[in-house]
């Protein structure tokens, strides 16, 4: 019982960072989306920017495309990407993304974010331009 | 086979118990997850899907680390601590490791003692606290595990709330760590003190964890 016991224990433990090294893995996809999403909205491209929008951020907005793109969203380089489980943040310079993992891909649930001044110490969520 | 199974009707049937609630918490736990996927505006998982992500890890590690907590502590402890009137207690002048004699190690191994018991140095040793030791290593992978997999669940929910992940260091001195914790150390400190107490003057016939149902209350380290 004590060696089975320990075999799911560590076999728990294994999965536990399994799970969180696998993260790594999706970094490059997240980045791409998250890049593919600022392109196309600082470039003016409604449609496409609105096709990467998690279905109820792009609810949120009245008119998406139109929406998307005056929300003055413009691509930068990457400065970091947290993946954990099906969520994700991507930092470019001076924005900041939520994304979440759905079927069919990641999707972007918040853009134009920014850390709340008090944020450091009270751990309040991003105030956001677009999100669900 | 049939003796096989009589002779370890208790283990099997604990195995059993075991691994239908499992089972059940998996279901019902993904019920709950797809609850709070769907409003926060994500997308439901699969059953496979949830029983190998850190959120179903999590909420079993911090479980079996305070059952493996309790057993730990209860074998160490009531080598030095008694309570007079509990089956579950030794007698009043017999706190601590006992002789040589007593516990039947070294020259007075018996001729079916398992042969650590009889070796010298630290296989003696070992042995003489194998069960602690198992337990206690029990208990800090499994807490181990719950700190890994919860700050994976964690961060998952921290995004999902558009905050900022933690790091591990970070996760293990957070209230979420804690309380999960210290929520389940509470409860299984509870049920042992319970045990220890209720077994001086309650009974339960045929029960091994039970005074004989005619034992006088007073009487410490019997059990029917």
């Amino acid at each position: 019982m004590g060696i089975r016991a320990t075999a799911v224990v560590c076999l728990g433990l294994v999965t536990a960072q399994v799970t969180a090294g696998c993260a790594s893995a999706e970094d490059t996809s997240v980045a791409a989306t998250a890049q593919r999403f600022l392109s196309a909205a600082g470039d003016g491209r409604g449609g496409p920017a609105c096709l990467l929008l998690a279905p109820e951020a792009a609810r949120s907005l009245d008119d998406c495309e139109k929406d998307i793109v005056s929300a003055g969203l413009r691509s930068g380089a990457i400065r970091g990407v947290d993946v954990w489980g099906d969520e994700a943040r991507v930092r470019v310079d001076g924005d900041t993304l939520f994304l979440h993992r759905f079927p069919d891909g990641w999707r972007v649930r918040a853009a134009g974010c920014r850390p709340r001044p008090d944020q450091s110490y009270t751990g309040q969520p991003y105030e956001c331009e677009v999100r669900t | 086979m049939k003796r096989l199974v009589r002779e370890n009707a208790l283990a099997l049937c604990f195995l059993l118990l075991f691994l239908a609630t499992l089972a059940g918490q998996s279901v019902a736990g993904a019920a709950a997850f797809n609850e709070e996927q769907a409003a926060n505006g994500g997308s439901p998982v699969t059953w496979a899907g949830y029983v190998t992500s850190s959120s179903f890890a999590v909420d079993v590690a911090e479980n079996w680390q305070s059952e493996y907590l309790q057993f730990f502590l209860y074998i160490l402890i009531t080598v030095w601590l008694i309570q007079r009137g509990s089956p579950e207690s030794k007698k009043e002048g017999e706190e601590g490791l006992e002789s040589d004699a007593e516990q039947k190690v070294g020259p007075y191994a018996a001729p079916g003692s398992p042969a650590w018991a009889a070796a010298p140095s630290w296989r003696r040793t070992v042995f003489s606290h194998s069960l602690g030791i198992a337990m206690g290593l029990l208990f800090l992978l499994s807490w181990l595990a719950q700190s890994v997999a919860g700050l994976a669940a964690y961060n998952n929910e921290q995004l999902a709330q558009l905050e900022d992940p933690v790091g591990w260091g970070g996760y293990v001195t957070s209230p979420d760590f804690w309380n999960r914790t210290l929520q389940n150390w509470q409860s299984e400190f509870l049920a042992v003190a319970s045990m220890v107490l209720l077994a001086i003057f309650l009974r339960e016939r045929g029960s091994p964890q039970s005074k004989k149902v005619g034992d006088p209350h007073a009487e410490t380290a019997s059990s029917g």
